[in-house]
């Protein structure tokens, strides 16, 4: 009996420990999540490039996948484009202006020849603004193509990643 | 071998006809182009074949039963450029990767070239849009050539539309590859 009751006790000590090294990195990955800013809807502005030749065809895939994914992805009740009239009276707007900081036009022939030759990557600076142009958030995003799909994939690469971190960033549900 | 009388009376026949030839001309009906559709349209997925024609003062993009037209009036931009694609591509392009002794690397080396089109457009709302097609070679210039004559702008003026007001309108930058 008293056998068992110092088992009993050795389980329940056991048990205590592995659920507090559980519960460890998951409270801490609660802690880390910033605090969401509210926003229910977005406006994203055409793709600026003046520093960086980007080839037109790879500015406009930039700017519709971009408004692609966070229709699908962004958590935003609307997402408006670039001059869309409607977005003057959107409550809890935010706009995302996005420059090219750099750009490597690989080779699609290149990465499927050699396998590690012939990336193409896009650097974007992303920057998030409420209306009156206060800077909310900004982040400089990558976008790249190694191994499958034409240089253009790097566009969509980009847009998901950009449309992520508008979804752990806002919420038209945040607080403030 | 022709009088002058002759001479004088062909060319005041061709004097006449002449305006009537080049109005005969303008007014051909525009051929369709076999197009792909990579992304920027409405209501069309990307990566969707069509066909492509500038009518009616519209650029009209038909894929089976739908047609989308974009007003050449409210195009703000076209631009032209080139790429290439596999000679085998699609699904058998991405099988031919699992082939036996590295051939599906060599098939690779295998390409055609394209013209890709790009336009920026807006809406009726202001919303600015963008689409991006590839087209066999030399079509992407004739395409944008009657896009421009029927009101469209461009940021590159093309040879020929160097002069025309429209191509002035928009500061020059070239933005081909």
């Amino acid at each position: 009996m008293k056998s068992l009751k110092i088992m009993f006790e050795r389980v329940s000590v056991c048990a205590l420990l592995v659920m507090m090294l559980l519960a460890g990195p998951v409270l801490r990955a609660q802690e880390k999540q910033p605090a969401k800013i509210k926003a229910s809807s977005i406006k994203v502005t055409m793709i600026e490039s003046d520093e960086i030749k980007l080839p037109a065809e790879f500015q406009i895939s930039l700017y519709e996948d971009l408004i692609q994914q966070l229709q699908k992805k962004g958590g935003f009740q609307h997402v408006y484009r670039d001059g869309d009239r409607n977005a003057a009276d959107a409550a809890d707007l935010v706009i995302l202006n996005s420059t090219v900081r750099g750009f490597k036009e690989g080779s699609e022939r290149v990465r499927q020849v050699t396998t590690v030759a012939g990336a193409t990557s896009i650097s974007v600076h992303c920057a998030f603004t409420n209306k009156d142009g206060k800077l909310l958030l900004e982040r400089d995003i990558k976008g790249n193509v190694r191994f499958l799909g034409g240089n253009l994939r790097a566009t969509y690469d980009f847009a998901k990643k950009t449309a992520q971190v508008a979804h752990e960033n806002f919420s038209p549900n945040a607080g403030t | 071998m022709l009088g002058g009388h002759s001479r004088m009376l062909l060319s005041g026949f061709l004097l006449v006809l002449g305006p009537f030839i080049a109005a005969s001309r303008a007014q051909q009906p525009a051929t369709p182009t076999k197009v792909v559709q990579i992304t920027g349209l409405t209501g069309v997925k990307n990566k969707t074949s069509g066909s492509l024609m500038v009518e009616g003062g519209n650029l009209r993009f038909a894929h089976g039963q739908t047609k989308v037209d974009v007003a050449a009036t409210s195009v703000q931009d076209v631009v032209t450029g080139n790429d290439s694609q596999r000679l085998i591509h699609g699904t058998l392009g991405t099988l031919t990767m699992f082939a036996p002794y590295e051939s599906g690397r060599f098939l690779s080396l295998f390409r055609t070239k394209l013209d890709t089109l790009t336009i920026q457009y807006r809406d009726t709302d202001g919303g600015l849009h963008g689409a991006v097609f590839t087209m066999p070679v030399g079509q992407a210039e004739v395409i944008k050539k009657e896009l421009i004559a029927q009101g469209a702008h461009t940021s590159v003026p093309t040879q020929e539309g160097a002069d025309s007001p429209s191509s002035k309108a928009t500061s020059a930058k070239e933005q081909k590859p």
